[in-house]
């Protein structure tokens, strides 16, 4: 019996997918069953390029599966102006080495679930079209669904309107079906990925250690925080790869639990994560919401996920 | 220093009352008149409760009856917190003072024009009477210098997880204001429930001995029980921190941001949405007080009750 935990990991990569996808393979506590991607950051087809040439740089040995373009009730929506006309812009990446399973994300993520003897954990940095399509398609699977780990939404406020954040904006439908599904739910939202900034002298550390992986990730870095130094920001936050690090050392996050409801309407709040202080709904609380990080310790988790590489490549 | 005009638009309701026992000794306000809403209870019971509180305080100012409910929907009201009659069942005195004869809005306009563009207005309760003020008198905008209200927050809510009451309650209303061109002060939740006063802190105030400063601990008691079972010790003075930030805003911490209230959603109707942490911005219409100075705050109510 394995002692790690096997992950799914869904994601429209991306540069913070990326750095979550860099952290979870050098990772010694998770098993990747499986890869997929979704509609976000970029159109279906630009994150499923980026998905397989991030998993051909990091070596991660799995099945991959591409999602859909439109989210589950909508149009899509993308964010070139974060993440480049690529939706991976800066270094330059390997041609993928792996082909996409003839299967939907959706159906490779039923199948792995299926397969695994144990519950499996989804690690979802993208909106939530495929955990939300899979909840609704494959409800016999739930039991099987140790955990779902999102980026996503904030208990606080939003960054794309100012009510919601960007995946959940996205589909709200789907992380509606999510919220609702009763599976247990880590959430990073903003409340937390706005505190796990990776400053520029971060870069240089990251940069210093020299091995292949570390320097594209230095340079994913550079070009995302090129764009957040444009509205203000003093580092990158790395949101996706709070998700994966609630897995790896959760004692580095603080959390508190709530019943937390997506609203899907509304002329200003479409989107929003609506979080029940006061138990007004007489809820359970369905998420631990990650509310504060140790930054320097998520920065040396970075740092030494990226160091892992240059021991592997020995 | 001249003092500043206001009109005082509340829905008396128990810490509207001791938001007026505050703004009658506040030296920078000058309060020339009452405006009533539908709010925390019924409207005959606010402005009952208005001419009575007027009437305890010895306080000659005039009242105008405002809106009886929301301007589009149905009423919404807060007597579990306040009590049935809005002063937690306490008697206020019998008074032969009546409303005056022109209704809120009206009243604020004419005020607006006589102050000729330094009126200011205090709203503690629903934006109901506001709202209605700037749908009729298109020159409204022009003569109101400022609006400081307690409603809203950037983040949770207290009538339901999104909004908080007095938004809640008349979001088109509130809508309406943040919208009309004069810059809103909002005095949500985000500070107002750092606006605390210790069930110690009410016996000291009650300590000064006067009916005024008996009458400020006991008015509370309810919502003292109230709030111990949200796990919160003490009473949150909302109302009052408005007041005080409409007289000196100098211990409170607020920033500027665009604001709108969500009017549609299926669980958010009432909430207030601002900039102020989004990526996204909008116009700025107002500002949102975040925090403050509980100690000064707490030092500055001992003070103004030490004068009854």
């Amino acid at each position: 019996m394995t002692s790690k935990i096997p992950i799914i990991l869904d994601g429209d990569p991306g540069h913070d997918d990326a750095i979550a996808w860099m952290l979870a393979k050098a990772s010694d506590k998770l098993e990747i069953l499986a890869c997929t991607s979704v509609s976000g950051n970029q159109s279906i087809e630009k994150t499923s390029l980026n998905a397989r040439r991030v998993m051909t740089l990091l070596g991660i040995d799995a099945p991959f599966a591409m999602g859909r373009e439109e989210p589950l009730h909508g149009e899509p929506i993308h964010a070139a102006n974060v993440h480049g006309e690529t939706g991976l812009d800066g270094p330059a990446l390997p041609e993928p080495a792996l082909e996409p399973e003839p299967v939907t994300a959706v159906e490779l993520m039923a199948k792995t679930i299926s397969a695994s003897s144990e519950p499996v954990t989804i690690v979802a940095t993208g909106p939530l079209t495929n955990v939300g399509a899979l909840l609704i398609l494959y409800p016999e699977l739930k039991p099987k669904i140790a955990h779902i780990s999102i980026m996503g939404g904030g208990l606080a406020f939003g960054n794309w309107t100012p009510a919601a954040e960007f995946n959940i904006l996205i589909d709200p439908e789907a992380a509606d079906v999510v919220y609702k599904s009763g599976v247990p739910l880590t959430m990073a939202g903003l409340d937390v990925t706005l505190k796990a900034l990776v400053f520029p002298e971060d870069f240089e550390r990251i940069r210093a250690l020299g091995n292949r992986v570390a320097v594209v990730v230095a340079e994913w870095l550079d070009f995302f925080y090129n764009f957040h130094r444009s509205l203000g920001y003093t580092g990158a936050p790395v949101h996706d790869a709070v998700a994966v690090a609630a897995l790896i050392k959760p004692e580095i996050l603080t959390a508190r639990d709530y019943y937390v409801q997506i609203e899907t309407s509304g002329d200003f709040c479409r989107g929003a994560t609506v979080a029940d202080h006061y138990g007004f709904t007489n809820q359970p609380p369905n998420t631990h919401a990650l509310v504060d990080i140790d930054r320097e310790a998520f920065v040396d988790l970075l740092a030494e996920a990226a160091a892992w590489y240059g021991k592997e490549s020995e | 220093m001249t003092p500043i005009p206001v009109i005082l638009d509340c829905d008396p309701g128990v810490d509207d009352a001791i938001a007026f026992l505050l703004a009658k000794q506040l030296p920078q306000l000058n309060v020339l008149a009452i405006t009533s809403v539908a709010g925390n209870v019924g409207l005959e019971y606010t402005t009952y409760n208005a001419l009575g509180l007027l009437e305890f305080l010895d306080w000659d100012i005039p009242v105008y009856r405002g809106a009886s409910g929301p301007i589009f929907r149905k009423r919404v009201e807060a007597a579990e917190v306040h009590g049935s009659n809005g002063m937690a069942g306490f008697d206020l005195p019998h008074t032969r003072r009546e409303v005056e004869g022109i209704n809120a809005w009206d009243a604020i306009h004419k005020y607006a024009v006589e102050q000729q563009g330094s009126l200011e207005i205090i709203a503690v309760g629903p934006l109901t009477n506001l709202a209605m003020a700037f749908l009729k008198y298109p020159d409204l905008p022009h003569l109101i210098k400022r609006i400081v209200i307690m409603g809203g927050a950037a983040s949770e809510g207290n009538a339901t997880p999104a909004a908080e009451f007095n938004i809640y309650a008349d979001p088109e209303a509130a809508d309406i204001v943040f919208c009309a061109g004069v810059p809103v002060h909002m005095c949500g939740l985000d500070m107002t429930m750092k606006a605390l006063m210790t069930p110690t802190e009410l016996d000291q105030i009650a300590a000064l001995g006067s009916k005024q400063a008996i009458f400020f601990r006991d008015v509370v008691q309810d919502i003292v029980v109230f709030m111990s079972k949200l796990g919160i010790t003490g009473i949150n003075m909302h109302d009052p921190a408005a007041v005080l930030y409409a007289a000196d805003d100098s211990i409170f911490k607020a920033y500027p941001a665009g604001i709108r209230v969500e009017t549609k959603g299926s669980i958010t109707q009432g909430k207030t949405v601002t900039d102020l942490f989004s990526d996204a911005k909008w116009p700025k219409n107002g500002f949102v007080a975040m925090d403050i100075d509980r100690e000064a705050f707490v030092k500055r109510v001992f003070e103004l009750m030490s004068k009854y």
